[in-house]
């Protein structure tokens, strides 16, 4: 049986770029929330969002040529090399064919068709510039991280919406686990833009300024931004180059909720969880942290803790988000849930839940470690990711036995 | 045998709805000659279609579509083009295979949707009412799923209450081969029984701007459609249809930095890869349905000629059904099978920078249009 390594982690976010800053800063509790610039946000009554505002790809990448390659290629190829670094692999001396990228994105290259929009609007279709065109297509996600490594193998950029770095991670670890891959390159990446920004602001699910999951008035989301990719690789692989392995990647699981496209199910959202501990060979008592979807939606939240307390029974692992930190970083959101998991069980520790104040008597039972980080020894995590479509994905994480 | 099992499938064309149509399509076309030297199909005129202006009066579009004729009025108000086209498409080919679907077996059927990034015309909508309305959130909540590009998978797993694992995948001209790939995996490490695969593309002024504008319109004209198989593993139960249409022995996909040379390399191994896998001779190859645009566009022959070392009979299905994009690939299947082919074939894929892909493909004795 193939074991699947956690060698290298790469976050490019707006808490912080790099795995040590971004452990940190989870350690911390710190926002990485800001007023937008990415967009002009006069005339929206939330003007609030988790931009990479330092973000410098000229700091990162070798090979891309950032002018041909839009920012969410940019965040993908940016962090995929941070991962490789991370990983201290030399990624060129992989045989050809045996490392594959896979991103997982909500809105691709949103920044791009929102400048393509602007042009439309202006001057008519024929406006439009056709290298701007060229630079749409979701797929260059994946692309740009095998151009940035050189790699030949598979580059899949999976579309799955806000669930989608779990999918990503998901069909890693099966190229992993069938001898498809020594090597593979997952995760996701997502920009802020206006039009997700105005969407989530009309469905009334986009709160003002502090995202607060698991609250009792928690109002919403707020849109996020970043590229968090893994480096995975069988045991096999890590332990011949003798490679530091932060975790194992045991598992996953995949549903469909069939039901709505935008509001979840908890029955199927359970199940989702009950797959993917039985696909990673884990029962729900050996679960230490739930590292969850958590929005910050009065909807999301409720229905997650529903389906955690109906697999979990009434004392649950401890559950917090990260999306009280960052925001939702939407494709890139489970990825940097993976990283914070890896964290969690590398480190010792649970990220909170900040901006946290007082209990939800329709949440009892859920401990979602307030606004402080908490030191634990954490064997196994499950890391949630939901979405639009129903398209839930589980990925289940634990520490090297 | 290696691969998964098509058991049944429907094509969306500018051919008309369904399997008959395409296949009266492509008989005459075969009948005439495939990849001849004569004129690519300009297809239909389109300029009643959208009130906005269109870079060409005619196109590959399905002039006549109207999901409401289709599907009827329930659920289908918030339905972009794009995804109506997927959920005919499916309810078509879910039909074809004569698939069960109760609350027995709905979790063990999933969905792998191809896209290049959902609707461009619901996105750059969406974004444009943010611009021009009076206060810039004054956007309709109610299409805002449209903007995600899972909708039209999110969308076809409500209408058929499909709970397996739902996929979109983004590709591009890869899209097709990306789904296959994707699902055929989630079959062999038995996630799911049976997944319908395919991709999809509409025609709207944004895409056939789009195209217009990066030369991908020069030779053919732009087009959309639908194709989706419904796949299932080779000993798949009878609830996943009785028939055996076809079988994808194998898929592969690779890149090549930087395109060119890079990637005539990378598809070259896909091919290689791709018949050792299936346990394939080159030799045995008789058909290859590329993405190519005329005789002298060889980006993917050349590569495909070099890895068999023969030259098989070409079938460029853009020249006939227009550029599809995402969709290319599952319309290049829907055109083989249509023809009732029962060799080996091979399909391939080439994106504009260094994506490649090949799958090969097995018609078996239950093929042909004119079954089921």
């Amino acid at each position: 049986m193939v074991r699947v390594a956690v060698t290298g982690l790469g976050p490019v976010s707006s808490i912080g770029v790099g795995v040590s800053a971004f452990a940190d800063a989870l350690h911390a509790g710190r926002s990485g929330i800001s007023r937008i610039t990415s967009f002009d946000p006069t005339g929206f009554p939330h003007q609030n969002a988790g931009e990479v505002q330092e973000f410098d790809p000229s700091r990162h990448l070798r090979r891309l040529d950032t002018a041909r390659w839009a920012r969410s290629s940019q965040f993908a190829a940016s962090a995929a090399r941070l991962a490789v670094q991370d990983a201290g692999l030399d990624i060129d001396a992989v045989p050809p064919g045996r490392a594959h990228a896979v991103i997982g994105t909500t809105s691709g290259e949103s920044a791009a068709v929102e400048a393509l929009t602007a042009q439309m609007v202006d001057g008519g279709f024929a406006a439009q510039d056709p290298a701007l065109l060229t630079q749409v297509p979701a797929n260059r996600l994946a692309n740009a991280v095998s151009e940035e490594l050189g790699l030949v193998g598979e580059s899949l950029t999976i579309a799955t919406a806000c669930s989608a770095s779990n999918y990503a991670v998901g069909y890693a670890y099966d190229l992993l686990v069938t001898g498809e891959a020594d090597v593979v390159l997952a995760g996701g990446a997502d920009s802020v833009c206006r039009w997700a920004h105005a969407g989530f602001f009309r469905l009334g699910a986009l709160t003002e300024s502090a995202c607060s999951p698991f609250d009792r008035d928690r109002s919403g989301i707020l849109t996020g931004e970043g590229g968090a990719v893994l480096l995975l690789e069988t045991f096999e692989h890590a332990s011949r180059r003798g490679a530091r392995i932060y975790a194992e990647l045991l598992g996953y699981g995949l549903n469909c909720d069939a039901n709505h496209p935008v509001a979840p199910e908890p029955s199927s959202v359970a199940e989702c969880m009950r797959l993917a501990h039985r696909n990673a060979g884990v029962k729900p008592e050996e679960v230490d942290y739930i590292c969850a979807h958590g929005t910050g939606t009065p909807a999301n939240d409720l229905v997650e803790s529903k389906a955690i307390l109906e697999v979990f029974g009434p004392q649950p692992p401890p559950v917090s988000s990260i999306k009280s930190m960052m925001g939702h970083t939407m494709g890139a959101a489970c990825g940097f849930g993976a990283i914070a998991s890896v964290m969690a069980i590398h480190r010792g520790f649970l990220p909170p839940t900040i901006n946290w104040s007082n209990a939800d008597p329709d949440l009892a039972g859920i401990d979602p470690v307030p606004n402080v980080a908490r030191q634990a020894d954490v064997r196994v995590v499950q890391n949630d990711g939901f979405a639009f479509g129903g398209n839930n994905a589980i990925v289940i994480l634990g520490a090297v036995t | 045998m290696t691969g998964v099992v098509v058991t049944g499938w429907s094509a969306l064309t500018s051919a008309g709805i369904g399997v008959d149509a395409l296949a009266a399509a492509v008989a005459g076309v075969e009948r005439a000659g495939v990849g001849a030297r004569a004129p690519a199909s300009q297809g239909v005129g389109v300029g009643h279609l959208y009130p906005e202006p269109l870079p060409s009066p005619t196109g590959h579009a399905l002039v006549d579509f109207n999901v409401r004729e289709q599907l009827g009025r329930k659920g289908t108000s918030t339905y972009d083009r794009v995804t109506g086209l997927a959920v005919v498409c499916c309810q078509d080919a879910l039909r074809r295979a004569g698939m069960t679907i109760d609350d027995s077996t709905r979790t063990r059927v999933g969905v792998a949707l191809g896209t290049s990034l959902g609707s461009f015309k619901s996105t750059s909508d969406y974004s444009r009412e943010t611009l021009v309305q009076d206060r810039p959130y004054l956007v309709n909540p109610m299409l805002f799923p449209n903007t995600v590009m899972n909708c039209a998978a999110g969308q076809v797993a409500i209408r058929f209450r499909l709970r397996g694992p739902n996929a979109t995948v983004a590709g591009g001209t890869l899209a097709f081969l990306n789904a296959v790939r994707y699902a055929s995996n989630i079959i062999e490490r038995g996630y799911a029984d049976v997944m319908l695969c395919g991709a999809v593309e509409e025609y709207t002024p944004h895409r056939a701007w789009a195209a217009h504008l990066t030369g991908a319109t020069r030779t053919v004209a732009a087009g959309e459609g639908a194709g989706v198989f419904v796949l299932a593993g080779p000993q798949a139960a009878d609830w996943a249809g009785a028939r055996r249409i076809a079988g994808v022995l194998a898929v592969t996909t690779g890149y090549g930095p930087g395109g060119g040379s890079q990637a005539d390399a990378a598809l070259a191994g896909c091919v290689r890869r791709a018949l050792g896998r299936a346990g394939v001779d080159p030799s045995e190859v008789g058909t290859v349905l590329t993405g190519d645009t005329d005789e002298d566009d060889r980006r993917e022959y050349g590569p495909v000629v070099q890895a068999l070392g023969h030259e098989p009979r070409r079938i460029m299905a853009k020249r006939l059904l227009g550029e599809c994009d995402a969709a290319s690939g599952a319309v290049s299947l829907a055109v083989l099978l249509a023809l009732g082919e029962r060799g080996i074939s091979l399909l391939t894929s080439r994106g504009p920078d260094g994506a490649v892909g090949a799958a090969v493909v097995k018609g078996l004795a239950d093929g042909g249009a004119d079954r089921g």
